[in-house]
This record gives C-alpha cells, sequence and structure tokens, in this order.
C-alpha cells in the first residue's frame, strides 16, 4: 500500500511537472505567435537578427499556419493532457510530447543547417519539449502493472 | 489481468504511441518541405507580360503607386516579397490599378549593398523585378557574407533574357552606387527609417506602412488611395 501511495504521488508530482512545461511551452509560443502577427521584431540576447531571420523564413509555417501557432495548439493540447489521471492521459502526453520534440529537433536542424540563424525562443521551446518528452516517459514507466 | 499481460499490454500501447509519433512528425516534415519549395521559379510567370522601367513594375499611367522601401538582408522584406507582394501583383498590377516601385536602401551591411547593386543593374534591362524575386527568394543569414559574386551570378543565369555580359559590367557602374544615394536621401526626407516601409499613393491621398502587412492590410490602403 505505501509504495502504491508513493507512485500514486509520484505521478501527481509528474502530472504538475508536466502542466508547468505546458505553460512554458504556451508562454513562449504565444509570444512569437504575436511578434509574427505585429509584425515587429522579437526580443532576442544579443539582438534580434537571428530570431527576425528564422521568424521570417520560408520553413517558418506548414500550409501557411506559422510554426508559432502550431506550437501553442500543441502546448495547450499538452496542459489539457497532462492534467487528465490514468493511462489514457499518459500516453496521450507521450504522444504530444514526442511529436512535438521530433518536429523540434527537425526545425533546430532547419536552422543549423538550412537558415543558418538560431532564435533563442526555439531553442527555449525545444528544451521545453524535451524535458516534457521525459516527464511524459516517467509517468508512463510509472504506471501500475496490475490491476 | 496478470504482472506479465499488462507489461505485454504497455509495450504494446508504447510502440502504437512512438509509431503516431513519428507519423505525426513525418506528415508535419512533409508539409514543411512542400511549403519550402513554393515560392521558387515561378517569377518568370508572375512578372510575363507586365512592363518594367528600371525599379518600377506596372503600367506607367496606373492611378496608385506603391513604393517599397526595402533591404534584400531584411527578413521582413523576404517574407513581404514571398508571401504578400505575388498577390498584390497578380491582383492589382496586373490589371494596370497599381504600379510597384522597389526603393532598396542597403542600410544593413555589406551583403545588402552587393545584392543592391546586382538588382540594379539588372533594372538596365528591365528585369530589375525578377531579380529582386530571386533575391529573396535565395535570403541567406543577416551579414553572413551570403551575397558572393557566384552567388550573384547564379541567379543571374537563372533571369531568361539577361544578357549576363552587360549585367556584370553594370555591376561596378557609377548608377548604381548614385541611385542608392537618390534612394538614401528620398527616405530620409519621407521619415523611412526602417524596413519594408510601403508609402501608397494615388488620388485618393497617401498612406505610410511600416513593417510586414498583410495582403488585406495593403489592399485596404490601394483602395483608399484609388479613391475608392
Amino acid at each position: 500500500m505505501a509504495s502504491l501511495a508513493e507512485s500514486a504521488t509520484e505521478r501527481g508530482k509528474l502530472r504538475t511537472a508536466l502542466a508547468g512545461l505546458a505553460v512554458a511551452g504556451i508562454s513562449i509560443s504565444a509570444y512569437l505567435a504575436w511578434v509574427h502577427f505585429a509584425g515587429i521584431d522579437p526580443l532576442c540576447v544579443a539582438g534580434s537578427d537571428g530570431c527576425d531571420t528564422v521568424q521570417s523564413s520560408q520553413y517558418a509555417s506548414v500550409l501557411s499556419v506559422p510554426v508559432s501557432v502550431l506550437g501553442l495548439a500543441g502546448y495547450t493540447g499538452l496542459l489539457f493532457a497532462s492534467v487528465l489521471k490514468g493511462e489514457a492521459g499518459a500516453y496521450l502526453v507521450l504522444l504530444l510530447a514526442l511529436s512535438g520534440t521530433l518536429f523540434s529537433t527537425y526545425l533546430t536542424y532547419l536552422e543549423i543547417f538550412v537558415i543558418e540563424a538560431i532564435c533563442q525562443w526555439c531553442v527555449a521551446s525545444a528544451a521545453v519539449i524535451t524535458a516534457a518528452l521525459v516527464c511524459a516517459t516517467l509517468r508512463v514507466v510509472g504506471l501500475p502493472t496490475h490491476r | 489481468m496478470t504482472r506479465t499481460n499488462a507489461a505485454g499490454s504497455r509495450r504494446v500501447m508504447i510502440a502504437l504511441t512512438v509509431a503516431a509519433a513519428v507519423l505525426v512528425t513525418a506528415l508535419l516534415v512533409a508539409l514543411s518541405q512542400l511549403e519550402g519549395g513554393a515560392g521558387t521559379g515561378s517569377s518568370e510567370e508572375l512578372y510575363s507580360g507586365i512592363p518594367q522601367n528600371g525599379m518600377t513594375l506596372g503600367e506607367a499611367d496606373a492611378p496608385v503607386m506603391v513604393s517599397i522601401y526595402e533591404d534584400f538582408q531584411c527578413p521582413y522584406c523576404g517574407q513581404l516579397s514571398r508571401e504578400v507582394l505575388p498577390k498584390v501583383v497578380q491582383e492589382y498590377v496586373r490589371t494596370s490599378e497599381v504600379k510597384l516601385e522597389s526603393r532598396p536602401m542597403a542600410f544593413l551591411g555589406e551583403d545588402s549593398l552587393e545584392a543592391a547593386r546586382a538588382a540594379l543593374a539588372a533594372s538596365e534591362q528591365d528585369l530589375y523585378w525578377q531579380y529582386h524575386s530571386l533575391l529573396f527568394e535565395n535570403q541567406g543569414a543577416q551579414n553572413s557574407g551570403y551575397v558572393t559574386g557566384k552567388f550573384l551570378d547564379e541567379l543571374a543565369q537563372q533571369i531568361s533574357g539577361l544578357n549576363t555580359i552587360a549585367w556584370k559590367n553594370g555591376l561596378d557602374s557609377d548608377a548604381a552606387g548614385s541611385e542608392l544615394e537618390k534612394v538614401r536621401s528620398e527616405a530620409e526626407a519621407s521619415g523611412v527609417n526602417s524596413t519594408p516601409t510601403l508609402v501608397v499613393s494615388g488620388p485618393g491621398g497617401e498612406k505610410k506602412l511600416v513593417g510586414a502587412k498583410t495582403f488585406e492590410e495593403i489592399s485596404a490602403a490601394i483602395d483608399t488611395a484609388g479613391g475608392s
């Protein structure tokens, strides 16, 4: 019983951490979506050249939807999934976090090798989604194996 | 359910989740590539049949003039050129309602200057706008030194009808230097201090649009300037 209770507490902590990471992701992508639609330069340490170049590159949108808006939708989904209890919530979080991390890896590859510019906000988002993947994996691994 | 069965079922669920995530990502990457490839190779078709005179595109007697103050290295100018201007050309320039005038400012660095000189050399043959589109479609990282002689040559070779020998001779001409100086003075006089800035003027008045505007915003300014 003690270990079951400990495990439930652990899963609760992971859900809280995931919700926190989702809120951080929502903040980053909402800011980038706002600067995109307002047509202004994103604030970046040491100038905004890299962010400008990445945000206005031809890879900054998928079928005319800005990547920041896709991120906003993904992180919002992650927030809702992270508060869901049970297996369904755990697997949904894993699906969103893994998809986000893989797509983020592709975007980072484009930044380094194709666009040749780094956007600090995108790096921050990549770090957030990778941390979310770690938490999502721990949550699935921690699911009870007997009923 | 036994512990072994539950563990097996978990492995299946994890495998399904990973497969679904890979599929979602592959779809996003494919769509992103589709977007990345779009827009290139279409400038010939876009400008086909539209008169050009130096840096001006469109019929000389078009009632509305849209002057675009831009820098070939400015990312938002690139965004405007790739995503919005083609629609303005199709809807307004091709129908002789608007003429577009590019005002290259070349203030961001050496790459801007070299790119502007190359575009101005193409303007001597009234092929400025084809070169303009190619420069923005192939825009690199700011002040990375991407605007090399080889880069400019490769763009020139993509423009059908451009005499590349005459174009090369025009690269270092004094005319390009004085044209850029003229644009700089005009920008200063008009209070233009950032790119892109669009000045939309016509019988209905004049409006200045600062930043990467949408087609709808530019369209509204054109309609007002046109007096409608």
